[in-house]
């Protein structure tokens, strides 16, 4: 046992990185596949702008999934954690700043180019 | 307790590291910031992907139909389940079971190779079709303005992946060459580890990739 604890890190929550076996792994896999399943019957359905809510909802939870059980989140280093959480928060400034401009801009800046007699006539 | 005895104790413990502890914190601290890195990288592509699809909703839909769905959901069980097989190949070669580790290692990289195979036919199709990125762009099925901005983001967002593909099958063969070598065991398996780690990123890319590019 003293070889194996060699090897874990100085976090208390990294020991228990070798206590489960692997049917964890196969329950992920199954839930992974039905929501595979899921996205693919909803994607092709005509739901309106649920299409992508629902969509990107699904590749969300698929994607906590493989963080959180396949790359061992739940049992990573506090800092480690950190840093992954910052990156997806960045990348959620940057949507909402992007969008944020775009969503308020005069119709003639922007890159369709459509001209203010077109758009009161929608 | 002198850093002398655990590197003398230690053959894959570093000269400027103290203790094997501090060397895997600091391994798996860069693993994890080099993959926000990529997560960062991702995003900006997925961002044009948005704006674009913003701009141009109907001609994004109606291109995003002429791509082979089954291709796509095909590909997607295959990247899951090279997933299953590399996470369990972490979990065995913990267990000092080298020869199961090997094996899931073999069978992740041919998981590797299909999806690459996959892609290749489908790219091929696009070729022979005329629906390449930029100024190559020359479909007559989806001639709606924007869609050639869709193709050229497909083509950027997927040849993205593929090289990430074929660098984490590169990864996972070098891997796998140092398990058949008997490198790794119970004691040590940081590579093993962040290897699997880097696969699991490819596969997290193409979960997004998926739904965006071919179902909405």
């Amino acid at each position: 046992m003293a070889e194996i604890t060699e090897n874990r890190g100085p976090n208390a929550v990294h020991a228990d990185a070798h206590a489960h076996g692997p049917g964890r792994y196969f329950v992920v896999w199954i839930l992974l596949l039905i929501f595979t399943g899921t996205t693919v019957i909803t994607g092709r359905m005509d739901l309106g702008d649920f299409n992508i809510v629902l969509a990107l909802v699904i590749a969300s939870v698929k994607a906590a999934l493989v963080v959180l059980f396949f790359m061992h989140m739940t049992e990573a280093a506090g800092t480690n954690r950190l840093i992954f959480v910052v990156s997806v928060i960045f990348t959620i400034v940057m949507m909402t700043g992007v969008f944020g401009d775009l969503l308020t801009r005069n119709p003639m800046t922007l890159p369709t180019g459509n001209p203010p007699v077109q758009i009161q006539a929608e | 307790m002198s850093s002398s005895d655990g590197h003398a104790a230690n053959a894959h413990l570093a000269h400027h590291f103290d203790t094997i502890e501090r060397q895997d914190y600091a391994v798996r601290l860069g693993m994890w910031l080099f993959l926000a890195t990529e997560v960062l990288l991702f995003a900006g592509l997925f961002l044009g992907y948005t704006v674009y699809r913003h701009f141009y909703h109907e001609a994004f839909h109606e291109a995003s139909r002429h791509l082979d769905l089954w291709a796509g959901a095909t590909n997607t069980v295959v990247l899951i389940t090279s997933s299953l097989s590399v996470a369990l190949a972490y979990w065995a070669i913990k267990q000092d079971k080298q020869k199961l580790c090997a094996g899931l290692l073999v069978f992740t990289i041919a998981c590797a190779l299909v999806f690459l195979a996959i892609k290749a036919i489908e790219y091929h199709h696009k070729f022979e079709e005329g629906a390449l990125p930029g100024a190559w762009y020359h479909y007559s099925e989806v001639t709606a303005p924007g869609a050639n901005l869709y193709y050229t983001i497909y083509f950027l967002s997927t040849g993205l992946h593929a090289i990430h593909v074929i660098v984490g099958m590169s990864i996972l063969i070098w891997v796998l060459a140092r398990v058949l070598k008997g490198h790794f065991s119970s004691t040590y398996f940081v590579p093993v580890e962040l290897g699997g780690l880097y696969w699991h990123l490819v596969d997290l890319v193409w979960i997004f990739l998926f739904p965006l590019l071919y179902l909405i």
